[in-house]
């Protein structure tokens, strides 16, 4: 019997078409869904290992491919880790997308800051490509990204690409540097000093490990930027998508179907947002 | 309102057995527990108190299919509705917010959806209490006002039937020669009868000291740091009978059938006090200590759901209080929020 109701726990089967090893714990994978998903850049998916579970992942494409999905990973938990086993044609399942994604109305002829850690650079591809597609809607752009060494930086290639853009201003920093690093070495927010946007007005959208987040949020608000400003990415334990299940609930918020994407004067009540 | 006989109640159950799979409490030491209608035995208690499982057991399963293999389709489906019978005012309410959850929320869900859509809730009043019994506190009446179709209130071996839907208006003009209009002497009967229960269900609540809902306001942003959280889950378990026995509780783990040739998804009752409820695949959690869970349990009930739906989740039922063993009582937590922070 059919549902009036579309059955939101049913995945749809996709297929893998391409496995790229990003760094010695992640990588990306790219699928193609039986059925053609869209999603706005920051929404989320959950993937489904057949026989195993699934997990929650932003995914790290350009929102404008229709037919064909990035998704970067980490091998973090018991779905990851088999993510990392997966092979060209193997078959997985995607439900979604859920939540709200950044809203690009809003972003409309701002200056805006983007800010990103470790696995966080995942979404923030996406977002940077979405961003890139819609260039001139937008006063300036500056992307600050960090991660601990230079091997664990992702989308090395595509970032010398970014380097090259006019309308982008880059800048990368690594905990431990190595002999060939030319860049700087840190935490993220020690190159968030510096960049020339009015933080009044201006939009800050981070991405990264939580206590990334934390401090960058501390560090943002310092330098002026507005909490309804800046936006976060929030990380928590999404299952079912649509706001029934019950796990990722902050306050009176449920990530997944409220978020992901936040601003911080939404959330920063709320106990343990960070953990 | 109408008036029917046991003997016509029963041909009645009959008749609902064609179009219903139909449930009734049935009592059994001390308790009452919900079972299939075969015919009406001597066991079968239509009034006294709620039957030990919650009522969201039938609608909001413990366990059951939800994909299969990639199809569209849903996987399970009962051949009729169901008709429960003997329902309590307390686990009306926490349908109210099962429905609140499954329903409204922004999405729907098919599952609880289909479940629930074609039902038939033939309510009755509360004519005993047990110790645990707190309903007044959460401004239920140990008698259903709403979300019923059909109410029954016993006197003597007989009924008082009151109409609460279109659905239970047809169904008495269907089969009107059961019924018979009601006299005003079984009317005052069952008043009478009322009043006697809330009077017990208020000596309960004297004797527990137990806070009206009317203080519940902000008590858990008041009370959020004090160490009544640590204090009262030094004995919890973990067990999470509190939440699986809980008619508002609806939270739920989404299961993969660990077979790699087939896709089946499942959903079980889950429990936020269990550790890893809400802990993420890297490892972090917002509430790694058992004493963080249990706040976040009364958070839910107590300061989420009054926000986002305007209504306490908890219907005084009192069945965590009886599940726990660690004998964490509500009571007492609300008791301690209200009066000592």
């Amino acid at each position: 019997m059919m549902y009036k109701i579309k059955n939101p726990y049913r995945p749809i089967r996709a297929e893998i078409t391409e496995v790229i090893s990003e760094t010695p714990t992640i990588k990306t994978i790219r699928i193609v869904p039986e059925e053609p998903i869209t999603f706005e850049t920051g929404q989320f998916i959950e993937l489904t290992i057949p026989g195993i579970g699934e997990a929650p992942f932003t995914p790290s494409s350009r929102p404008t491919m229709k037919d064909i999905m990035e998704i970067t990973i980490m091998n973090v938990g018991k779905v990851t880790e088999k993510v990392h086993e997966l092979k060209n044609g193997d078959i997985v399942g995607v439900r979604g997308p859920f939540g709200k994604g950044y809203p690009m109305d809003r972003f409309k002829g701002k200056e805006i800051l983007v800010v990103g850690g470790g696995c966080g650079f995942a979404p923030i591809r996406s977002l940077m490509y979405e961003l890139f597609d819609r260039s001139g809607e937008f006063k300036k752009l500056f992307f600050r990204g960090g991660c601990k060494t230079p091997q664990e930086l992702l989308y090395r290639s595509e970032m010398d690409d970014w380097a090259k853009r006019k309308d982008l201003d880059i800048k990368l920093t690594v905990d431990k540097g190595d002999s060939e690093w030319k860049e700087n070495v840190g935490v993220v927010t020690t190159i968030l000093d510096g960049v020339e946007m009015d933080y009044e007005s201006g939009i800050a959208i981070v991405c990264g490990p939580p206590i990334m987040m934390k401090f960058s949020t501390k560090k943002l608000i310092e330098m002026g930027f507005k909490e309804e400003n800046i936006y976060l990415s929030m990380e928590k334990n999404m299952s079912c998508g649509i706001g029934k299940c019950g796990h990722c609930r902050i306050g009176t918020y449920y990530v997944c179907k409220d978020g992901p994407v936040f601003t911080y004067d939404k959330i920063k009540k709320f106990s343990n947002i960070w953990d | 309102m109408q008036y029917i006989s046991s003997s016509n109640f029963a041909k009645f159950l009959e008749n609902l057995k064609n179009d219903y799979i139909v449930y009734i409490p049935v009592k059994k030491n001390d308790q009452y527990f919900y079972e299939k209608y075969i015919d009406f035995a001597d066991d079968i208690v239509i009034g006294e108190v709620r039957a030990f499982e919650p009522l969201k057991s039938f609608f909001f399963r413990a366990r059951e299919i939800v994909a299969e293999n990639f199809k569209s389709d849903i996987p399970q489906k009962i051949q009729k509705p169901y008709c429960i019978v003997g329902v309590k005012a307390c686990d009306l309410k926490g349908l109210q917010i099962q429905d609140y959850v499954f329903e409204n929320h922004d999405y729907q869900d098919p599952f609880y959806i289909d479940m629930r859509k074609n039902n038939l809730i033939i309510s009755a009043d509360c004519t005993s209490t047990i110790d645990t019994c707190f309903c007044l506190a959460l401004n239920v009446k140990p008698y259903p006002l709403e979300n019923f179709d059909i109410n029954l209130s016993v006197v003597g071996e007989d009924f008082v039937v009151e109409v609460g839907s279109q659905k239970g208006k047809i169904l008495i003009e269907k089969y009107s020669s059961l019924f018979e209009e009601v006299k005003e002497e079984f009317i005052s009967q069952r008043d009478k009868q009322r009043k006697k229960v809330i009077k017990r269900v208020e000596e309960n609540i004297k004797q527990n000291d137990i806070p009206h809902q009317d203080s519940f306001k902000n008590i858990i942003e008041r009370g959020y740091e004090s160490n009544i959280w640590a204090d009262e889950a030094n004995n919890c378990v973990e067990c999470g009978a509190c939440n699986t026995i809980c008619p508002t509780c609806h939270c739920f783990l989404l299961y993969d059938q660990k077979s790699e040739n087939k896709m089946a998804r499942l959903r079980i009752w889950d429990s936020c006090m269990i550790k890893d409820f809400a802990q993420v695949a890297g490892g972090a959690n917002p509430r790694p200590e058992l004493w963080m869970r249990l706040r976040n349990r009364f958070e839910k009930k107590f300061d989420f759901f009054p926000k986002v739906a305007d209504i306490y989740a908890c219907t005084g039922c009192g069945r965590c209080i009886s599940a726990c063993p660690a004998k964490i009582d509500i009571r007492k937590v609300l008791k301690r929020l209200v009066y000592d922070v």
